[in-house]
């Protein structure tokens, strides 16, 4: 096996170029694909491009309108931020319940979106507030919709050789928030997770709503027409009925499909009354 | 098909050390078998359990799940450099103190959370200690006396 780590990404579209390999893979923090490789069998690509040296791929900035987070920043990083805690809830709350230190000091976000898993942890929050994905090419950059560049398990619009750069975040002062039920408390995989962005007026009625659900689908669904029933002004216990129209679960090792539909509806609920104050807490 | 060596240059425990290696070997086995260095241990292979934690230009993370040659131009810091010899560090001795070892399988992870745990917070409540170590399996001790141990020795820095 080969191993390169290009230190820009011009060195990373020149080595493109040389490359005549068919099997290769970009790594990053390697959560995803060390678990899945057997090196002692052979069972791995045959080029490896480490991207993690690349310039200027790490960190979160702000400017007036957006947050920027870099695609290899990790998941740890994410967490202690405290722009994306004041500003963005769901993302934050998502890392902090995201598998263990040492897996968030490697695991970068990058890595979670081109993962593409329907349970990934932070992709709910980047549904809700409506993330745009960066990525670079041989022939320049394309700024694509999380919803629509995620089209199916493991599943992206990555062109060969791109790669994503940065994840940008418009700062509209929407709240958000996460919620993850998994088999036990922590490093555990998620049987459902979602996460709502929202504006209330002073009364407690949404101004806006957005919800977006992880486990219940190929990809991560928005629960449009949960959200349009409460939007109606319907009771929570008729607008919950809705939400068996967005999903589409199945059964799996962790849950079966009855059991994520209603361990949703049952922890959108919850948060319904408890978080957000609606209905009979 | 051959396998190509790199060459990677790195510090470990404050020594720097040179080696050729196949990108396949994992950091794990490099220190195990090529250096000797056999604190981390192999256990679950899949970054579920904690036994294979070391510290990477200073913050925790599982070996079993990076490749040696992705340590090229880092700084690691394994169990072995706690201790110099037979002195163990508060920590370490903490641990002996609060009989929290059982078979011992975990304890190197353990310790080594334990002083990112240190690291992050100072004197951290027992519900972050606990937090903190969710990356760590223990199959025998039950936790309570490894965290009192990471809580004592938290207290006396
Ligand atoms: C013990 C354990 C616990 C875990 N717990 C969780 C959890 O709680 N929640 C959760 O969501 N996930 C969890 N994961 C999965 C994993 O950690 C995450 O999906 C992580 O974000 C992957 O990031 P990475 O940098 O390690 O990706 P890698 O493994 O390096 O890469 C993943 C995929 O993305 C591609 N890729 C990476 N970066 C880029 C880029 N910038 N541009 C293009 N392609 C790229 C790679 O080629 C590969 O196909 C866990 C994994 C383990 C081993
Ligand atoms: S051996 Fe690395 S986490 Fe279990
Ligand atoms: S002491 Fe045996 S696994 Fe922890």
């Amino acid at each position: 096996m080969k191993y390169f780590r290009p230190n820009s990404i011009d060195e990373y579209h020149e080595l493109l170029v040389t490359l005549k390999e068919t099997s290769m893979s970009i790594l990053a923090g390697g959560t995803d694909l060390m678990p899945r490789w057997e090196p002692d069998k052979g069972l791995m690509p045959d080029v490896l491009i480490d991207i993690k040296k690349i310039d200027g791929l790490m960190g979160i900035r702000e400017n007036e309108d957006e947050i920027i987070i870099g695609a290899l920043t990790t998941i740890q990083d994410i967490k202690k931020s405290i722009l994306m805690q004041n500003e963005f809830g769901s993302l934050s709350e998502a890392a902090r319940q995201f598998a263990g230190v040492q897996i968030r000091h490697r695991a970068t976000i990058g890595g979670n979106i081109c993962n593409a898993s329907p349970a990934g942890d932070i992709l709910p929050g980047l549904y809700v507030h409506q993330a745009n994905i960066q990525l670079i090419g041989p022939n320049g950059s394309r700024s694509i919709p999380i919803s629509k560049f995620i089209i199916g398990p493991g599943k992206t619009m990555l062109e060969p050789g791109e790669i994503v750069s940065e994840i940008h975040l418009l700062r509209k002062g929407v709240k958000s928030l996460f919620y993850k039920l998994g088999l036990r408390q922590s490093m555990a995989i998620a049987v459902v997770n979602f996460a709502i962005a929202y504006q209330q007026d002073s009364n407690g009625a949404f101004t806006s709503l957005n919800i977006a659900a992880g486990s219940v689908a190929p990809t991560i669904v928005y629960l449009e027409s949960f959200v349009d029933a409460i939007m109606s002004g319907v009771s929570l216990d008729e607008a919950i009925q809705h939400v068996d129209i967005d999903i589409s679960p199945i059964d799996d090792i962790r849950a079966t499909a009855d059991y994520r539909s209603t361990a949703l509806k049952n922890v959108l609920e919850y948060n319904f009354r408890h978080e957000l104050h609606q209905g009979n807490e | 098909m051959a396998n190509p060596l790199f060459r990677i240059s790195l510090t470990i425990n404050g020594q720097p050390v040179q080696a050729d290696v196949p990108a396949t070997l994992r950091l794990l086995d490099f220190l195990r078998y090529d250096l000797d260095l056999t604190g981390a241990k192999d256990v679950c292979g899949e970054g579920e359990c904690g036994a294979c934690t070391i510290f990477m230009d200073g913050k925790t993370v599982n070996s079993c799940l990076i490749l040696a040659v992705e340590a090229d131009g880092s700084e690691l810091m394994t169990i072995e450099d706690l201790s110099h010899g037979k002195m163990l560090n508060e920590m370490q001795q903490a641990f002996v103190d609060y009989h929290s070892v059982q078979c011992g399988y975990c304890i190197p992870g353990m310790v080594l959370s334990g002083e990112q745990i240190i690291k992050d917070h100072g004197k951290p409540d027992r519900d972050t200690i606990r937090e903190d170590l969710s990356g760590n399996i223990c199959r025998c001790t039950g936790y309570q006396k490894i965290v009192d141990a990471i809580e004592f020795a938290a207290d006396k820095r």
